[in-house]
């Protein structure tokens, strides 16, 4: 034979890899250093033993067959997930959780200076520690989905047990107000269109809750449908002119005169619309509010424009961050969950697109959506469904 | 230098031979019903083959090369565009490894040893044909564009050099992943491969 084991363990010693030889009766006649730590065994006990005689469990194993069809010629690989391991040996120190050491491995025939094949090296790397790992982290990404879908069932079911009651509450309340029960006097009225408003105030934050996780848990899907974006945008501005004209603003609806068809989840539009309109006013105490609605080649581009407060540039982006407020002059907390600009934002994305601000201190603020006009044009990432790949 | 139909189909019906046994040992190996097969084979210079293969491979390759030498030699290669690789890599372990479509070091292991399989099957039915021994060397697997692939092919480094192109198909639990073997050889083995094809067909 041609090769010098004095040399291979030389090399193998180095390297971090097990390596024995079997001559073409499968004896032992190389065995290395890290393998003799490997399997608890040392050099001259291992080598001109039979390698079956020495580890009984390889018999009549994929690793057998692999080493003999190497004596035959032929290189063979063993992943560790196909194989687990070819040579039985105990699990490493800290892994006891294994049975044993789990390999990766490669044979390859030796050849003689006849040029025929007259021995097999084995080479066997311990790979449990990286296994482990894999196996820690298949499990954490597990738990992980787990708790989100109980997190995200439990909210679908409070938010089903907080709604209902405030239902009942507005509609009561509707109901006297427009005299159904009995007549009311106008200081009743007035009291009752109070919790009336606060009613429809506690809905729309568990509204906004509910979105945020269902956003967050990835659970949010797309009905895309067409219409017309001028008409969403008058109706976003409708909402929101009560409170704009209690604060004495202006509210601006700056949209063109034909039709805007658009197809996209009007719902999620109008969500995002009404948010940005409603956080334009509460954050302008005096001057105006303006909305705009424009379309640029393919994408459509909105745009609430304020005259309030404005925010400093360091801000930018963590107004988009969920439960933050960012207030300039006041220390007064303006009232909501701060969340609805995280929200909005994750609205803009799901729709294709995204939502930026810009702003200036003392000046005012601009928020810009903008989204591809057709959302069912193949603009919109389909989930990842790598199945049927058919042949190129 | 042609190789006419008659050949050619020899030439398919070899590789097939390869890829039959490859089949049965993935088979064996996940304990799954996989066939391998190849609906189609060129054979061309290797300036024409970046071309065609442009033409039906896209992006990132998962490669698995093999040196093989002998009275014929050359390079053979497995590729398969990356996501497929992934699937690939995916399928045979029982959905154990390359989650979330990306090859990760144990994804990598497998996808070598089918290299290792399907490579070694298909220079051994050669190896047969021709009535000569052919050895491998150990499989390498890269993740590399076309560009990269055509580059380290290595084949005698003063030798025209000519490629069997084929395309193949995996078929298991229900789907197919396509792929393809490049075996890039010299005019010298090619010759020989010639012939002995001639020979038998005639």
């Amino acid at each position: 034979m041609s090769w010098t084991p004095a040399q291979l363990n030389d090399v193998g010693d180095l390297l971090d890899v097990g390596i024995f030889i079997v001559d073409a009766e499968l004896v032992i006649r190389g065995w290395n250093e890290p393998l003799e730590r490997m399997s608890g065994t040392s050099r001259e006990e291992m080598v001109g033993r039979a390698l079956l005689d020495a580890f009984p469990d390889l018999r009549e194993t994929q690793g057998e067959a692999a080493i003999r069809r190497a004596l035959a010629g032929g290189t063979e690989v063993l992943s560790h997930r196909l194989h687990r391991y070819l040579l039985p040996l105990p699990p490493p120190a800290g892994f006891e959780t294994f049975d044993r050491m789990q390999q990766s491995a490669r044979v390859v025939p030796l050849v003689s200076e006849e040029d025929e094949a007259s021995g097999a090296l084995v080479m066997i790397q311990d790979v449990t520690e990286r296994v482990a790992r894999e196996e820690a982290l298949r499990e954490a990404i597990q738990r992980a989905e787990a708790a989100s879908a109980a997190k995200s069932d439990f909210l679908a079911a409070m938010s089903h047990e907080l709604r209902t009651p405030l239902v009942a509450v507005v509609g009561y309340s509707d109901l006297m107000v427009g005299g159904m029960i009995g007549p009311i006097t106008p200081v009743q009225r007035d009291r009752l269109e109070r919790i009336k408003a606060s009613a429809m105030h506690l809905l729309s934050i568990v509204e906004e809750i509910l979105t945020f996780s269902r956003v967050e848990a990835g659970r949010e899907s797309l009905h895309v449908a067409e219409f017309d974006a001028c008409e969403l945008a008058r109706e976003a501005a409708m909402l929101i002119e009560p409170q704009a004209l209690l604060k004495n603003l202006t509210l601006r609806v700056n949209v063109p005169a034909d039709r805007l068809v658009t197809a996209t989840d009007k719902t999620k539009l109008r969500q995002i619309l009404v948010n940005l309109l409603g956080n334009a006013v509460k954050f302008t105490d005096e001057g105006s509010v303006a909305l705009e609605v424009a379309c640029d080649a393919d994408r459509l581009v909105v745009r609430v424009t304020d005259t309030g407060n404005g925010i400093a540039p360091q801000n930018l982006e963590q107004i988009f961050e969920p439960f933050t407020q960012v207030d300039q002059s006041r220390t007064r907390r303006q009232s909501g969950t701060g969340l609805g600009l995280a929200v909005s934002r994750k609205l803009a994305q799901l729709l294709g697109g995204d939502l930026v601000a810009r702003s200036e201190v003392g000046k005012g603020s601009t928020f810009t959506l903008t989204c591809p006009l057709r959302a069912d044009a193949a603009a919109h990432p389909a989930p990842r469904e790598r199945a049927a790949a058919t042949n190129a | 230098m042609i190789i006419p139909p008659a050949e050619r189909d020899a030439l398919t019906e070899l590789f097939n031979i390869g890829l039959h046994r490859a089949a049965a040992s993935l088979s064996e190996l996940t304990n799954q019903r996989i066939i391998v097969d190849l609906p189609q084979l060129w054979v061309l210079p290797l300036d024409q083959m970046r071309a065609r293969l442009g033409e039906v491979v896209d992006g990132d390759l998962a490669t698995v090369h093999q040196i093989f030498s002998g009275p014929v030699g050359g390079d053979a290669v497995l590729l398969l565009e990356y996501d497929k690789a992934a699937l690939l890599a995916n399928l045979m372990t029982g959905g154990e490894v390359a989650l979330g479509g990306r090859i990760d070091q144990s994804a990598r292991e497998v996808l070598a040893e089918v290299g290792n399989v399907v490579l070694s099957a298909c220079l051994s039915a050669f190896g047969d044909m021709l009535r000569v021994a052919v050895s491998f060397s150990v499989p390498r697997m890269h993740i590399e564009s076309v560009e990269g692939l055509l580059r380290s092919l290595q084949v005698g480094a003063d030798e025209v050099q000519y490629v069997m192109l084929a395309a193949t198909r995996f078929r298991l639990s229900e789907l197919e992943i396509g792929g393809y073997l490049v075996v890039a050889v010299g005019v010298t083995s090619l010759s020989l491969i010639s012939q002995t094809l001639t020979d038998r067909v005639s």
